[in-house]
This record gives C-alpha cells, sequence and structure tokens, in this order.
C-alpha cells in the first residue's frame, strides 16, 4: 500500500470518528430537547391557570331582594337567593338590551358568583342596603380570552362566546374593571364541571392520603423484608424464591397491581372503591419491591467489620443489625423509600381500575372517603372538552411535578449528604 | 371500629411494656439477682404476648367477618335453585347497601328484615369480637407475666418473634405474586369457559363492547366472535415497536458517547438530565402525546396531503420512545464501563480509534448487556399503560399504518374496567385474561434480560 | 509451665470450610493472665483458631467447628451454648480497627449497654472513663468523647477498640494480628497496652511478626498448614525450638 493510499483510508476513518461521535452528541442534544419541549410545553400552557380573571361588579344588596333583614342569622343569609342582585347587577353594565342578550350578560360571570357575593356579604354585613363593588369570577369563556388562550377574532358561530359579551368585556376592560389575582380556589376547591371554579384540593389531599397509607405499609414491612433478605436469610430454597418474587414484581407493569386491586381488594375483601385507602395499599404493594431492592444494597454496603465488632462484644445478630448495622443503612434506604414513593405519587394505571376516577367534589377528608389524586386528575381533565381545562390540566402537572422534583432532590441530597463511601 | 380496637391493643401492648420493664428493674433491686436479658427485653416480651396474638385474631376475624354473615343472611336464598352464585353476590351486596345507608335507587322491601338482620348479626360478632380479644388478651398476658417472673431468656424470645416478623415481611412479596397469578387465573379461567381460548388467541375481531347484547337477549351476538385479541396485540407490538426505533438509536448513542467521550463534568449534569425523562410521570406524556404531539403530526400530515388521525400509533409510539431513552441509556453506560479496561487498551494499541474500538472490541463485548437492556426496555413499552389510553385511541385496527389509531392491550383493560363494572360477565373478564396474558408476557420477557445481564455481569466480574 | 491455672483448653478442635479441613486436632492449654501468642505463615489456621474460642466462626455459614473448648472447664463449644455469653467473657480486636461509626463514648459504652452494666448513667460514665484509661487513651480523647471513634488515628482507633472490648470486663482477650494496619510507634503503644492488660487479663495474640511475639507473649504456638507444630515458652521457641519446622520459620527460611 503506498503512501496516498493509506493517507486516504486515514481520512475516511477520522471521518468515521467524527460521524460517531456526532451521533452521540446528537442523540444526548436530542434527549434532552425533548425533555425541554415537554416542560417548556406544560409551563407555557399551564402557568395562565395559576391567575383567575375578576370583574369589580357594583352590586345593590338589596334586603328585600334578597329576603333577609340586618337580624338575620348567618345560617339564614347562607339558605337566602343572592341571584336576583347579582342579576340586576349583571344587568345594569348595559341597561335596555333585550332579552336574548340578557342571558349573555348573565352568562359572563361563573355560575359560583352567586355564592361569592354571599361570602361577601357574610364578611360585610354592613352593606345591607347599599351598593358596593364586589370582585367576582368571571365565566371560563371570559377568562380564557383575558389569558389569550383562545383568539377572538374567529368567527362568532366558531366560538364559545359572543360578540355582544366580548364587547362588555372591552367595555369594563377600558374602565379597569377586569383584575387579575392569584388563583388560591385552584389549590383548594375540589373538582368542578366548571373549569373556572374547579381546582386540585381534593386531588391533592387523595394524594397526600394516598401517599400516606402508601408510607406506613410499604416503609416497614420494605425495610424489614430487605433486613431479613440481607441479614437473616439462610440460603435455601425459600429464600431464593422470595429473591426472585422481589426482583420480577419490581418490573411486573403497574397496571397488573391493579388487576390485584380490583380482584382482591375490592372484589374479595369488600374494601371501599375510589379511597386512598385502597389506593394507597395497591400502591404499596407495587412499591414494596422498589423499596427493598435499595435497602438492600444500602445495607450490603455497611462493612462486615462493623458486624464483627458488635457480635465479639456479645451482642446477638439481632442487636448488632439493629444497633450498628440498620442506622449506618439508613440514608441510602431512605433515598431509596423516597424515590419509591415519587414513582407512586405519579402513577396512574392502577388506581384508574380501582375507581379512583370518579367525579368527585368534596375534598375528602379521611383515607376513607372516595377521592381523586393529582395525575388521575390530570387524566380527568385532559379528556373534558372545554378549553379551560387545558390549562388547568398544565398546572395540574406542574405541581405534581413540582412535588416529584422535591421529592428526588430531597433524596439525592440524603444520599450525597449522609451517605458513606466505605471502601 | 377496628380502628379503635387496633389503637386500644397497640395502647394496651405499650403499657405492658414500660410494665414488664419497671417490674423486673424492682426485681432485680429486690432480690439482687441477675436476670438473663435486659429489663427491656422483658417488656417486649410482655407487650408481645399482650399484642400479637389479639392482633392475629382481630386480622382473621375481620376476614371472615363478612363471610360469616353472608353464609348465615343468604342461607335463605340459597334453598331457590333459581338464584345461582353470582344473583347471590348480587344480593348480599344490595342487603350490605341498605344497612349500611348507601343504597341509591328504591329500596327493593323484600330485603329489608335481611338488612335488619345484617346489622343484628353485625352487632353479635363486634361484641364477640370484643369478648374473644380481650379474654385472649388476659390469658396470654397472665401467662406471659408468670414466665418473666421465672427467669425465662426474654432476648431469645423476643427475638424469634423479631425474625419470624421480618420473614412474614419478606414472604409478602411471594403472596403478591401469588394473589396476582390467583386473582388474574380466577377470573381467567371464568372468560375462558365462555370464550375459547383459541378464539381469543387467533380471533381478528375485537368489540367487547356487542357481548352486553346478549346478555340482553335482545340479539344473539355470537359472544366467541368479538372477543379475538390479535388486533390488540399486534397494536401493542407495533406501538411497542415504534418506540423501540426512537429509543434505542438514541439511547445506544447517549449511553455510549456518555460512558466512552463525555467529560466527567458534562456526564454529571447530562446524566441525571435524562434520567429526569424516566421520573416524569407517565400521565404527563399521555398528555402531551395526546394535546401537542398527536395535533402536530395531523397538521404536518395536512401540509403534505395525508390523512392522520389525531389519535395514532405513531404520536403514541414516539412519546413512549422518549420516556424509555434512559432506560436504554443508563443501562447501556453500566454495561459498557463493566467491559474491562484491557480490552480497550488492546485495541488502542493497535492504533484503532475511538469509534473503532468501540464498534469492533466493546460493544461485540457488552452486546449481551446491551440486549438485555432493550429486552427489559420492550418490557416496560409493552406494560406502558397511560400514553396509549390517551393517545393510542380505542380503535381495534389491524392495520400496518402508523397514521391510524390503533389500540394495546393495556388500552382495552383500562376502558373495560374503568368506572364501574359488573363482574360476571365476559367483557370484564375478558380484562383479566387480558391482564394475565400481560402478566406473563412482560415475566417472560423480564426472566430473560434479568439471566442474560446477570451473565454478562458474572463475566467480567 | 507447671503451677499456673489453664484458662482455656482445646481438646481434638478440628475445624472445616465446606469440605476443606482447616484445624487438625488442635490441643492446646492457654494459661491465665499470661499473653500467648500464636505464630505460623499466613493461612496456617492461627486466625481461625482464635475466632474459635469466642465461636465467631459462627458467622460464617460454611464452617464448621468440632471439638471441644473448655474455658475455666466449661465447655463453650455446642449448639445449645449462647455464644452472647461466651463472647461477653471472651473479647476480641480485630486486624483492621473497626469502631462503629459513633462517638467514642458510645462506641466504649455500647458494650455495657446491652449487657446491663452500668445501673445509671453514674456507672456508665465511669465504666468508659476506665476502659479508656486501662487502654491508655483517656488522656488523648477525654476532652472530645462525643466526636466520631472513626475521626481517630489509626492507632488511638485499635486502642478505642482495645477499650471497647475491656468495657464489659472480658476474662479473656484475644487479638487477631491487632499491629498489622499500625506505624512502628502506634504499635510500641499497643506492646505495652498488652503488657499492662496482662496484669488482669489472659491474652492470645495472633501475629506475624516474629520480633513482637518475642517482645509481648511468655507462651508461643506454631502453627503450619491447620496444625500445631510446637506449643512451648516463648523463650524456649525462639532460642531452642524442639520442631526442626519452627526453627526454620523463625530464622526466616520459609513463611
Amino acid at each position: 500500500m503506498n503512501n496516498k493510499a493509506k493517507e486516504i483510508l486515514l481520512k475516511k476513518r477520522y471521518r468515521a470518528e467524527k460521524r460517531f461521535r456526532f451521533f452521540g452528541i446528537s442523540s444526548i442534544i436530542l434527549a434532552l430537547s425533548f425533555l425541554c419541549i415537554l416542560l417548556v410545553n406544560i409551563f407555557t400552557n399551564g402557568l395562565s391557570a395559576f391567575s383567575r380573571t375578576e370583574i369589580l361588579l357594583k352590586v345593590n344588596f338589596n334586603e328585600k331582594k334578597i329576603g333577609i333583614n340586618i337580624n338575620s342569622t348567618d345560617k339564614e343569609i347562607k339558605q337566602a337567593n343572592f341571584d336576583e342582585i347579582l342579576q340586576e347587577a349583571l344587568l345594569n353594565l348595559a341597561p335596555n338590551v333585550p332579552e336574548l342578550k340578557q342571558a349573555e350578560l348573565i352568562d359572563l360571570v361563573s355560575i359560583d358568583a352567586t355564592i361569592e357575593l354571599k361570602k361577601f356579604y357574610l364578611k360585610n354585613k354592613d352593606v345591607l342596603n347599599k351598593t358596593s363593588e364586589v370582585a367576582l369570577t368571571l365565566s371560563d369563556d371570559i377568562d380564557q380570552v383575558h389569558k389569550g388562550n383562545f383568539p377572538r377574532d374567529i368567527p362568532e358561530d366558531r366560538r364559545r362566546f359572543s360578540d355582544f359579551q366580548l364587547k362588555i368585556y372591552d367595555e369594563q376592560i377600558a374602565q379597569k374593571k377586569i383584575i387579575s389575582e392569584f388563583n388560591w380556589p385552584f389549590l383548594f376547591n375540589a373538582d368542578s364541571r366548571e373549569p373556572e371554579i374547579a381546582g386540585v384540593g381534593a386531588s391533592l389531599m387523595g394524594s397526600f392520603f394516598t401517599l400516606i397509607v402508601c408510607l406506613l405499609l410499604s416503609f416497614p414491612l420494605g425495610i424489614l423484608a430487605a433486613i431479613y433478605l440481607e441479614e437473616f436469610a439462610p440460603k435455601n430454597k425459600i429464600t431464593e424464591i422470595i429473591e426472585v418474587n422481589v426482583n420480577n414484581l419490581a418490573a411486573v407493569p403497574s397496571i397488573v397491581f391493579g388487576l390485584l386491586g380490583l380482584g382482591v381488594f375490592l372484589n374479595y375483601f369488600y374494601l371501599p372503591r375510589s379511597t386512598p385507602l385502597v389506593g394507597g395499599l395497591v400502591l404499596a404493594l407495587m412499591t414494596l419491591p422498589r423499596i427493598i431492592i435499595p435497602c438492600r444494597a444500602a445495607l450490603k454496603a455497611v462493612p462486615p467489620s462493623i458486624r464483627e465488632g458488635a457480635l465479639a462484644l456479645g451482642a446477638s445478630k439481632v442487636q448488632t443489625v439493629m444497633h450498628n448495622v440498620v442506622p449506618l443503612a439508613m440514608p441510602g434506604t431512605l433515598s431509596g423509600t423516597i424515590i419509591g414513593l415519587s414513582q407512586a405519587l405519579g402513577e396512574t394505571a392502577p388506581l384508574l381500575l380501582i375507581g379512583m376516577v370518579a367525579f368527585i367534589n368534596v375534598v375528602p377528608s379521611t383515607p376513607f372517603d372516595p377521592s381523586a389524586v393529582l395525575p388521575v386528575q390530570v387524566y380527568l381533565w385532559s379528556e373534558s372538552a372545554e378549553r379551560g381545562f387545558v390549562e388547568k390540566t398544565s398546572a395540574t402537572i406542574i405541581i405534581l411535578i413540582f412535588f416529584l422534583a422535591f421529592m428526588n432532590s430531597f433524596a439525592i441530597y440524603l444520599r450525597n449528604k449522609f451517605e458513606k463511601r466505605w471502601s | 371500629m377496628n380502628i379503635v380496637l387496633l389503637s386500644l391493643i397497640v395502647i394496651f401492648s405499650l403499657s405492658c411494656y414500660f410494665f414488664g420493664k419497671s417490674k423486673i428493674l424492682k426485681q432485680t433491686k429486690i432480690s439482687k439477682k441477675k436476670f438473663h436479658s435486659l429489663p427491656e427485653y422483658y417488656g417486649y416480651y410482655l407487650a408481645a404476648w399482650c399484642g400479637l396474638p389479639a392482633l392475629i385474631i382481630l386480622f382473621f376475624w375481620s376476614l371472615s367477618e363478612l363471610y360469616i354473615v353472608k353464609i348465615l343472611i343468604l342461607s335463605d336464598f340459597r334453598t331457590d335453585p333459581a338464584i345461582d352464585n353470582n344473583k347471590l353476590n348480587l344480593i348480599f351486596s344490595q342487603i350490605k347497601a341498605i344497612a349500611e345507608n348507601k343504597f341509591t335507587g328504591n329500596i327493593p322491601q323484600n330485603l329489608i328484615p335481611y338488612a335488619e338482620r345484617f346489622l343484628s348479626l353485625n352487632k353479635i360478632l363486634e361484641l364477640s369480637k370484643l369478648a374473644i380479644i380481650f379474654s385472649a388478651i388476659i390469658f396470654s398476658l397472665s401467662f406471659a407475666y408468670s414466665q418473666i417472673l421465672k427467669n425465662i431468656k426474654a432476648r431469645e424470645s423476643v427475638e424469634k418473634v423479631i425474625r419470624v416478623v421480618m420473614f412474614l415481611c419478606a414472604a409478602i412479596a411471594v403472596f403478591t405474586t401469588l394473589g396476582i397469578v390467583l386473582s388474574l387465573l380466577f377470573e381467567s379461567i371464568k372468560f375462558f369457559t365462555a370464550v375459547s381460548i383459541f378464539d381469543f388467541i387467533t380471533g381478528t375481531n375485537w368489540a367487547p363492547g356487542r357481548a352486553f347484547v346478549r346478555d340482553a337477549s335482545v340479539q344473539t351476538t355470537d359472544v366467541e366472535n368479538v372477543f379475538g385479541a390479535v388486533p390488540l396485540f399486534w397494536g401493542t407490538f407495533f406501538i411497542a415497536m415504534i418506540a423501540m426505533c426512537v429509543a434505542v438509536p438514541i439511547g445506544l448513542f447517549s449511553g455510549i458517547y456518555m460512558a466512552e467521550y463525555a467529560s466527567s463534568k458534562i456526564r454529571k449534569i447530562a446524566k441525571p438530565l435524562i434520567e429526569v425523562l424516566a421520573g416524569i410521570p407517565t400521565v404527563v406524556y399521555g398528555f402531551f402525546a395526546a394535546l401537542t404531539v398527536g395535533p402536530f403530526f395531523r397538521t404536518i400530515g395536512e401540509g403534505v396531503g395525508l390523512n392522520v388521525s389525531s389519535e395514532s400509533a405513531l404520536a403514541a409510539g414516539m412519546v413512549m420512545g422518549v420516556m424509555i431513552i434512559p432506560y436504554v441509556s443508563s443501562l447501556t453506560d453500566d454495561v459498557i464501563n463493566a467491559v474491562p479496561r484491557s480490552l480497550r487498551e488492546g485495541s488502542y494499541a493497535m492504533g484503532a480509534t475511538k469509534s473503532e474500538t468501540i464498534k469492533k472490541v466493546i460493544l461485540p463485548a457488552a452486546l449481551p448487556g446491551v440486549v438485555g437492556a432493550v429486552l427489559l426496555a420492550i418490557s416496560r413499552a409493552v406494560g406502558e399503560t397511560m400514553i396509549v389510553v390517551m393517545a393510542a385511541g380505542l380503535g381495534a385496527n389491524l392495520t400496518i399504518n402508523p397514521l391510524e389509531a390503533s389500540t394495546t392491550i393495556t388500552t382495552q383493560i383500562v376502558t373495560i374496567l374503568i368506572g364501574d363494572q359488573s363482574f360476571n360477565n365476559p367483557k370484564t373478564q375478558a380484562a383479566f385474561a387480558l391482564g394475565i396474558t400481560l402478566f406473563f408476557f412482560t415475566l417472560v420477557i423480564n426472566v430473560i434480560a434479568l439471566n442474560i445481564v446477570k451473565k454478562f455481569r458474572e463475566k467480567y466480574e | 509451665m507447671v503451677n499456673e491455672k489453664i484458662k482455656i483448653s482445646t481438646r481434638n478442635l478440628n475445624v472445616y470450610y465446606g469440605i476443606k479441613q482447616a484445624l487438625f486436632d488442635i490441643n492446646l492449654d492457654l494459661f491465665e493472665k499470661k499473653v500467648t501468642a500464636l505464630i505460623g505463615p499466613s493461612g496456617c489456621g492461627k486466625s481461625t483458631f482464635i475466632r474459635c474460642l469466642n465461636r465467631m466462626n459462627d458467622v460464617i455459614d460454611i464452617c464448621k467447628v468440632e471439638g471441644s473448648i473448655k474455658v475455666d472447664g466449661e465447655e463453650i463449644n455446642g449448639k445449645e451454648i449462647d455464644v452472647n455469653v461466651v463472647r461477653e467473657r471472651i473479647g476480641m480486636v480485630f486486624q483492621k480497627p473497626n469502631p462503629f461509626p459513633k462517638s467514642i463514648y458510645d462506641n466504649i459504652a455500647y458494650g455495657p449497654r446491652i449487657h446491663g452494666l452500668a445501673n445509671n448513667q453514674d456507672d456508665l460514665d465511669r465504666i468508659v472513663e476506665n476502659s479508656l484509661k486501662k487502654a491508655a487513651l483517656w488522656e488523648e480523647v477525654k476532652d472530645r468523647l462525643n466526636q466520631p471513634g472513626t475521626g481517630l488515628s489509626g492507632g488511638q482507633q485499635q486502642r478505642l477498640c482495645i477499650a471497647r472490648a475491656i468495657s464489659i470486663n472480658p476474662e479473656v482477650i484475644l487479638m487477631d494480628e491487632p499491629c498489622s494496619a499500625l506505624d512502628p510507634i502506634a504499635t510500641a503503644k499497643i506492646e505495652e497496652l498488652i503488657d499492662e492488660l496482662k496484669k488482669s487479663y489472659t491474652i492470645v495474640i495472633v501475629t506475624h511478626s516474629m520480633s513482637q511475639a518475642a517482645r509481648v507473649s511468655q507462651n508461643t504456638g506454631f502453627f503450619h498448614l491447620g496444625k500445631l507444630l510446637e506449643f512451648n515458652l516463648t523463650e524456649k521457641i525462639f532460642k531452642n525450638p524442639d520442631n526442626k519446622m519452627t526453627q526454620d520459620y523463625i530464622t526466616g527460611r520459609f513463611g
């Protein structure tokens, strides 16, 4: 082979090298850009859900129209009807419109507006028979227009609000009567059919209860199982069977655990459907192997000299393990548990099968009440047609990701800070 | 009720612990004799004897309680030959709902006396439970108390209990697997008595919704013709393959780059960031696929004149592929790192470039590990639920066009079982038959993959 | 060697690892309040032997110990014997210092706590102080008892382990090459300490260093290939061994 041919070959080889490297780098960049697109997409869609749009409306609290007087008790007020004064106030926005348009005026605010009015009155009873300006939540359609999530220049028959409503809205904007506030109710309200008042309060609570049940079951059971397998189990057939089962369960699709929950917990033991109790139980079984595996790794990492030291002092095997080995393995165990729980927090499929998809419009107060959880709420809202639910769904995902990020960084912190490297 | 009882037992046990400990402390002071174990262990001993028998009784009692009631109450209905087992279950749940004031709709008058009987039986059972548990506590406590005064080896007994409890915890894994297999098998067997296995595996028409038609006996549709699962198997396979087409090249190259080229600084940042992809809940991917990726493909398709359905196998598969990237890349990274240095150095010493070394030496050596990684990723893809539920559609099409909607095993399980299901009809049982198919399929892949990876590790350790 | 009380005696002691026999018919008497050194080439079974004396071989699943081991005439080798009590009486110090990753105080207090040796906090403080003093570590650590034991130097860690062994007031202390991981100065300190400790404890030390055996022990046993070839007064062994192999080993001709 002459020198020239060699040179050409060498060049070719270097080109191949460069190409290979390029593939590697672009794969990583591609993977990371998927992550970016996903997160940016969710955040741009969802951030607007954290504000709500309200209208400052002049309302005349006429006692006759409400049907109360200055001496009415809170209970009477709660039963009273504020619809009439609300309608009156809304109609005042554009006096003398035909009856057909009046309905459009009334549709400007959320159906919850009377309740807001009632709450306002309960706090400010001195407005009776006076006119006062009250901030009321606007309907979901106007809310979306205000946030710019819905284009206003498409033909009237293809949108959910009329030109007339838009005109009123523009007038109110000009008078600075439309305001935006932080959407606290979104964090505390339960689900609703109306996007503007639907919130994640119930599913937050449901997720919390579910995780607590899951933690209470899977953590002690998982840690004890790991200690047994790593420290006490004799080398025999039974131990082998258990180990194979643990490893395989960690890779079983989560939906199969849902079938287990449905077939055994609901159908056989008659546990209450749709509750965090059953959800937590199913997730605990799913999380168990995911706790046992890192926990065993942490126990294995404790050097045998520690065990020998304690045994030589006459400590029994149980004492040695409980006093000296387990505390050293704790950081690794805890971080494994937190990561297992964070997976449980994001899990949806098994919960769908045990009925945690019911429409729940009250915030659950115990783990025995039917409830939804955050990821299921995402699924439920993503199936809804209203435009307002898109931002709610994304906002729920933001909340979910926030919790996951928090849990995972805490786990990493624990591992880095406390886990000793034995060498 | 059970919770009150549970906390009572716990409080009792706790006080037994303190009582036993202080009793032994006092005894040592008075008689100056040394006990075998530390005073704490006598406390634990007493607490264990107080709590464990009570808890065991409580556990088994609560499990069987409802069945005793059921047998007693339903004895009247059993005599009627027209009422089969399914009807009995239905009647019992109605009686239970009436008794608990949870019945919705018109209460059948003939069941009211049974509901009353249900309540009174429950009360009797509750009372006898209380009585039995408390007598058990008193009995075992008095035994344990006489034992500790005899200076028994309390530590050894307590440690034995601890070991048994730990063993039971570990055995839960086996019980879970058993529970899964049995509950799936139980319903599947019922399903396969109505529908032949052969039709299920080879049939190409999947329309379980029409199975109801026969139940209502409005029209006689043959049950066996609507449970052909081939379209589901195909859809599952098809979407998983699309996912692997995305995940394998990207994951493999990222893994290789991370292991062989990247500086430790880049590695430290990029590796956890890629792993974030695996930490994002699948429902988020599903939402993303349905809301963004699906319509995106549709718009592109419209642009080039293709008819893309908004729920397509392509969208679901691509997004699933992105989710799986880190599974492939992390395992590839690990596997490549496990290849010994000497192999690399041998290749470099002959003047091979890095990529040549990787292609000709490292990858062939790491091949079993990489194959294992890909198999594990396939098992993930097959078992993945939310992405396909939200983005792949429901139509059971037997198609190779990735732009059409396609359905999978997991999607069908969810669709069948979501919301209210009535058991005992072939449609619901079909979901369990699908479940057992899924379970065994993923189990086989996992076992093969884990063994390949394990063998590979052993080779280089 | 007459007129001395025998503390531990082994008769026909055979040890197997699986099917491989590690010790063959060891018959050895250890005298009270004396230092006995066990020497021999590595793999000769001397560590296996002392691990029999406090039943540490129980930890190894495949290890089987046959024969009789008597402490003060009492059999300690057998399934029905409580190993924890045996180990309370016979303490052990390992090759590599292995303090628990706890405070210095808790390292020492651990043993007394699990055996219930202290009735109150003052008792415990006293035990910790005495143990550290006996291990000649008190002066160095008395101001930092709450700091982790793992933060000490190697020699200090080993003395901490000795203090830990002393804390439960054992009758015998087994030392498995206690100085092999230490520098010469730390080694000298430990040897000095052993000399002091033999006033109150029976000590068995496994060592690689012939000179160390000569310096610290009164009796010496020579192990080779799992057999006890010679056991005698240290002076005798080093000056005029009966066995040819011992002679070769001591003069450095093999091992």
